[in-house]
C-alpha cells in the first residue's frame, strides 16, 4: 500500500485532494478534511491560496519578521500571517497572490479616524505629481501650473506642523 | 448574562414581528480588525492572546451599542453553550473550538464581536430582513466607536491589515442569507452559483463555509476585499441580491402556475407532517419549515406566520433543542423533542389557501 499522504496546512492524514491545471501544468495540494472545510476547499478565493501552497517549498525559511519571527515556511504552511509587520516583511511573496485573489493591489476604502486625511493626500499627491509629468511632456502648460500649486498646498498639509 | 439568557431574549431574527421578509430572512455585515503592534490570534502566545482578549472587551465595554450585553469566554462555556452560539451564527465554528476566544454580543443581538478568531476582532452586525444600507450603517459608527478606543493595524497602501490576505483592504464580507426554494424546486441553483461565483460572489449553506445549503437557505457574500471601496462592494452585492430576488420570485411563480394543485400539495404534506410528526430529524424540519416558508410567501398561509417559522428554523438545531430540554439528548431525543416543539408552534396554523403572489 502507498504511504498515505499528508495534509498540505498541517500533519493530518490528507483525505481531500484538488488539482488544478493551469496552462498545461497540473499542480495538487492534499488537504485533511478539517483544513479543505475551514478553508473552504470550494471557495474559489481561498483555492487559490492554494496555488501559493503548491509552490515548491524551501527547505530552510528566507524571509523572518523581525516582529514576530514568522517565516515564509510558516505562512506557506497556514496561509495566514503572523503580525500586521509581516505584511511589509512578505510584501513580494504576497503582491502575487493579492493580485491573484484581490480586486486591485492598492486599498481604497475607509481608514481609522485621523488616518483617512493622510493617505488621501498622499494619494493624490502622487496621482498629482503624476498628472503634471504629462501635462508637461503634452505642453499643456496651463494644466501644470494649477497642478503645481496644488501639490504645493499637499505637501504643505502633510508637512507636520 | 449567560447563553441561558441569549436563548430567553426576544431577538431581532427570532421575534420580530413584520421585520421578516420573503427570499432574504438576514443581512450581514463583518468586518475584520487588528490590533497594531501585536501578533495576530493564530500565531500569538497565551499571555498575547489574553492580552487582546482583554483590551479588546475593554474598548467594547465602554461602546454604548454593548451596554447591558453579554460577554462570553469560549474557555468558559460548555460544549452545548458554544453549539447554541454558532447556530445561531454568533460566534463562528472556529472560534468556538478555541479556549482563547470571547465574544461581546448586544442585548437586542444584533451585534456581535469576536475576539481572537482568526483576526484580533471580527465586527458582525446582522438585522433580520434585507436591509444592506441600515447594516452597514450600524457596523460603520461600531468600526468608529472601535478605531477611538483602539489603534487598529492599518496601512496607507494596504488598507486594514488582516492574518489571511482574502480579507485585508476593507475587511468588508458583507452577505446576505436567503431562501430559494423556487430556484432549487425548479433545478436552477447551480446556474445562479454558478454566475454569482464567476462575479466575485460566494455562495455557501446555512451555517456558513463547507456546509450544505438545509432547507433552500444559502449565504451570497462579497470575496474580495482590497482595491474596492466598501460601497462599491455594497452596491455589487446589492445588485445582485436583488437580481437573485427577482429569479426567485419568477421561478415560484412559474412553478405554482405549472405545478397546480401539485405546487399546493406539496406545502400541504409538509404542514401535515410538520403539525404531526412525533419524530423530527434537523434536515426534514428544516426542509419542511423551507415549504412552510414558501407558502408565507405567497399567500397560502398569512403572511404574520413568517416569524414563527423564521424562529423553527433556528431553535430546531441540535444545540437549541437540548438547551430548551435544559439536558443532553440522545438523537431520538432530540427528534422527539424537535417534534413536539414544532407541533406546538404550528399547532394553531390556519388551512391552507391557494397562492395568491
Amino acid at each position: 500500500m502507498s504511504k498515505p499522504l499528508k495534509c498540505s496546512l498541517c500533519e493530518e492524514a490528507a483525505t481531500v485532494h484538488l488539482s488544478q491545471v493551469v496552462h498545461g501544468k497540473v499542480t495538487k495540494v492534499h488537504l485533511c478534511e478539517a483544513c479543505a472545510q475551514k478553508g473552504g476547499a470550494t471557495d474559489p478565493a481561498v483555492f487559490q491560496l492554494a496555488d501559493a501552497l503548491t509552490a515548491a517549498t524551501p527547505a530552510a525559511p528566507t524571509i523572518t519578521c523581525p516582529q514576530c519571527g514568522f517565516t515564509d515556511i510558516d505562512f506557506r504552511k497556514r496561509g495566514r500571517l503572523g503580525c500586521p509587520s509581516c505584511w511589509e516583511t512578505f510584501g513580494d511573496v504576497l503582491g502575487g497572490l493579492l493580485a491573484k485573489v484581490q480586486h486591485e493591489p492598492e486599498h481604497v476604502g475607509r481608514a481609522p479616524a485621523g488616518v483617512l486625511p493622510a493617505a488621501q493626500l498622499r494619494r493624490r499627491l502622487t496621482a498629482a505629481r503624476l498628472e503634471m509629468e504629462k501635462s508637461i511632456s503634452a505642453e499643456d502648460y496651463e494644466l501644470a501650473a494649477r497642478l503645481r500649486d496644488e501639490i504645493a498646498t499637499l505637501e504643505k498639509q502633510l508637512t507636520p506642523s | 448574562m449567560s447563553v441561558q439568557d441569549i436563548l430567553d431574549d426576544e431577538s431581532e431574527l427570532t421575534h420580530l414581528l413584520g421585520g421578516q421578509q420573503a427570499v432574504v430572512l438576514s443581512t450581514r455585515i463583518r468586518l475584520a480588525r487588528n490590533l497594531e503592534g501585536m501578533p495576530f490570534p493564530g500565531w500569538a502566545k497565551v499571555p498575547q492572546r489574553k492580552e487582546i482578549s482583554e483590551r479588546c472587551v475593554d474598548a467594547l465595554n465602554d461602546l454604548p451599542k454593548f451596554r447591558r450585553g453579554h460577554v462570553l469566554r469560549m474557555g468558559e462555556l460548555a460544549d452545548r453553550d458554544r453549539a447554541v452560539l454558532v447556530e445561531r451564527h454568533l460566534v463562528s465554528k472556529e472560534l468556538a473550538a478555541g479556549k482563547s476566544g470571547a465574544a461581546v454580543i448586544s442585548r437586542d443581538q444584533t451585534c456581535s464581536v469576536m475576539i481572537n478568531e482568526e483576526d484580533h476582532l471580527r465586527i458582525q452586525v446582522v438585522k433580520a430582513g434585507w436591509h444592506l444600507r441600515g447594516t452597514w450603517n450600524i457596523a460603520e459608527q461600531l468600526d468608529d466607536a472601535l478605531g477611538a478606543h483602539l489603534k487598529l493595524a492599518f496601512s496607507d497602501r494596504l488598507g486594514y491589515l488582516t492574518a489571511c490576505p482574502t480579507n485585508v483592504g476593507t475587511g468588508l464580507r458583507a452577505s446576505a442569507m436567503v431562501h430559494l426554494p423556487g430556484l432549487c424546486l425548479a433545478g436552477h441553483m447551480d446556474k445562479v452559483s454558478r454566475a454569482l461565483n464567476q462575479d466575485g460572489l460566494a455562495v455557501r449553506g446555512w451555517l456558513g463555509e463547507g456546509t450544505e445549503a438545509a432547507g433552500n437557505v444559502f449565504q451570497i457574500s462579497n470575496q474580495q476585499t482590497l482595491g474596492l471601496s466598501e460601497d462599491a462592494i455594497l452596491k455589487h452585492l446589492g445588485g445582485w441580491i436583488k437580481n437573485v430576488i427577482e429569479q426567485e420570485w419568477n421561478a415560484r411563480r412559474k412553478l405554482a402556475q405549472d405545478e397546480g394543485e401539485r405546487f399546493l400539495d406539496r406545502i400541504a404534506r409538509s404542514a401535515g407532517v410538520l403539525r404531526s410528526a412525533r419524530l423530527l430529524t434537523s434536515s426534514e424540519a428544516m426542509n419542511m419549515l423551507s415549504h412552510l416558508r414558501l407558502a408565507c410567501d405567497m399567500g397560502c398561509i398569512p403572511e404574520e406566520r413568517r416569524h414563527i417559522v423564521d424562529r423553527l428554523m433556528i431553535e430546531g438545531q441540535p444545540a437549541h433543542v437540548q438547551a430548551r430540554a435544559g439536558e443532553e439528548l440522545d438523537s431520538d431525543g432530540r427528534d422527539r423533542r424537535r417534534a413536539a416543539v414544532v407541533r406546538e408552534a404550528l399547532r394553531d396554523l390556519p388551512e391552507l389557501v391557494p397562492p395568491t403572489a
